[in-house]
């Protein structure tokens, strides 16, 4: 359960992070009036952007690694 | 007790004299490749034959961005089709499901170091990509989806997709069980491992496929957008540029999966089956590309922009002509091929090869055609006409790619099993 609600976390995380580093923090708002409209608003928000759909990929990894804990308990009853 | 099962499949483990001769040669092409970036980065761009736009009569994206702009096309097939795969249930194609991913990555890889080749100052370049690349630009979603996302869900596809056969290889005592050991982590094959992977899987392949589409189009706009420069900017330019880089990349798939074919001893471990699905899939996407260059020929001729038609122009009767004819000719001598072996109903895994060479070479035609001829005849301001001749230098860093891509390649088939294993294939 924990492993499915990391991974569920890890997703809903991720679209957060790209939804809020693109838009309130790299897309310049407002008009263009002077060449500061060029650059993002927040210096390396692209790279929030790119760690937020690198963290939904990364749930796939945690959700499949991470052991089961009531499968591996079970397994050392049985053990 | 007798460790006679030690022996892995597909000659994972097993190293011949012909495998380290070609491997070293496939290096050395490899390092050639890097000693002329290392020109390009001590001497500058002055040792490759980009120039200004307009006023030195040049241009600034030479073959290295024509590769990158290849390379990321390749990378689409591999990882569509692994995607489709499991998405689909084509099980008859699982049998090419590791080496399509496997050959996503690596060309992935390539179109990175492209992209590096092609930057005068690359650490100046990525430091200033992350920190200033603009939401409003394709190139953001390029580099972003395609150089880091894309790469990052391939890399975990293609891990989690082999944690089982890493499972089943690390039985063999060897000297690589460590490595498949590391790579299974502690997967065991239960029906609930098994069932969490279908889960895991399934749902990363629904990310991707529209990641995929999203990367390659924002590949295509960072052309297609562009108003000032007659040639590229189309409607047509994002979509054009998936279909093409479904048939490079399906082209691509099949000579690999050939090659295979060949250094297996087993054959029905890659049926004919296989080779006629990818075959007609080829057939389908390159028809449909077809279509889409007599469009844009028709749309272009038509055109009242006057530098529009000087564009189409050189490609059909100027200097450009012999590489965009070459490269129709290629694309039409493909898609004869492909329609032969359809109406045969046969695998002719010959014919299919030749028709992936053909189209690969016209993709490169049509990518050379999609990035210079508007740099250098293109421009609306009263500029000469510009010309472009890469050196030496350009000419070494993309072969050095292809060897390196190759070179990656033959060393993941001998780390680890580059099809599905099947039961009693390993240990």
């Amino acid at each position: 359960m924990t492993r499915k609600v990391l991974a569920l976390g890890m997703v809903v995380a991720g679209f957060a992070l790209q939804a809020v580093a693109y838009l309130f923090l790299a897309t310049p708002i407002g008009k263009p009036t002077d060449v500061s409209f060029s650059n993002p608003r927040v210096p390396f928000a692209p790279v929030l952007f790119i760690l937020g759909v690198v963290l939904v990929f990364l749930a796939a990894l945690v959700y499949e690694l991470l052991p089961d804990r009531r499968a591996s308990r079970s397994g050392n009853e049985e053990g | 007790m007798a460790q006679r099962a030690t022996r892995l499949p597909y000659g994972v483990g097993s190293i011949s004299a012909r495998w380290i001769v070609s491997a070293v040669l496939l290096a050395v092409v490899a390092i050639a490749g890097w000693y002329g970036w290392s020109r390009e980065i001590s001497q500058g761009m002055i040792v490759t034959g980009l120039r200004n736009i307009g006023p030195m009569g040049g241009a600034t994206w030479g073959i290295d961005v024509v590769f990158v702009v290849y390379f990321v096309g390749v990378s689409f097939a591999g990882i569509t089709v692994a995607a489709l795969i499991r998405l689909a249930k084509l099980t008859a194609l699982k049998p090419i499901a590791r080496m399509a991913e496997a050959l996503t990555v690596v060309s992935l890889v390539l179109a990175a170091f492209a992209i590096m080749y092609d930057l005068g100052q690359p650490l100046r370049g990525i430091v200033n990509l992350f920190r200033y690349a603009r939401p409003q630009s394709p190139f953001f979603g390029t580099f972003t989806l395609v150089i880091s996302g894309y790469l990052i869900a391939s890399l975990v596809y293609l891990y989690l997709d082999g944690r089982r056969d890493a499972a089943e290889c690390a039985k063999a005592p060897g000297r690589l069980q460590w490595f498949h050991r590391l790579w299974a982590a502690g997967y065991r094959d239960t029906p609930a491992e098994r069932e969490r992977h279908d889960r895991a899987s399934f749902w990363l392949a629904i990310a991707i496929v529209p990641l995929l589409i999203t990367a390659h189009s924002t590949l295509g706009f960072v052309f297609g957008l562009q108003v000032g420069r007659p040639g590229w900017y189309s409607a047509l330019q994002a979509p054009a540029f998936v279909l093409l880089a479904g048939v490079s990349g399906l082209g691509m798939l099949i000579v690999i999966a050939a090659v295979v074919r060949r250094t297996v001893t087993d054959r029905s471990h890659l049926p004919d089956e296989v080779f006629r699905w990818l075959g007609n899939a080829l057939m389908i996407l390159l028809l449909a590309y077809l279509y889409f260059m007599v469009v844009e020929l028709l749309t272009n001729i038509y055109t009242g922009a006057e530098r529009e038609r000087d564009v189409t122009g050189q490609l059909i009767s100027g200097d450009f002509a012999w590489i965009y004819w070459s490269s129709v000719a290629a694309f039409v001598v493909s898609l004869g091929l492909l329609i032969v072996r359809f109406v045969r109903k046969s695998a002719a895994v010959g014919l299919l090869v030749t028709a992936g060479v053909l189209v690969n070479l016209a993709a490169i035609g049509k990518r050379y055609l999609t990035v210079i001829p508007s740099q250098t005849h293109g421009t609306l301001l009263p500029y000469e006409t510009g010309s472009y001749a890469p050196t030496w230098v350009e000419y070494i860093e993309v072969i050095g790619l292809f060897a390196f891509g190759a070179l990656l390649l033959t060393l993941f088939a001998k780390l680890f099993p580059i099809m599905p294993v099947k039961d009693g294939d390993a240990a």
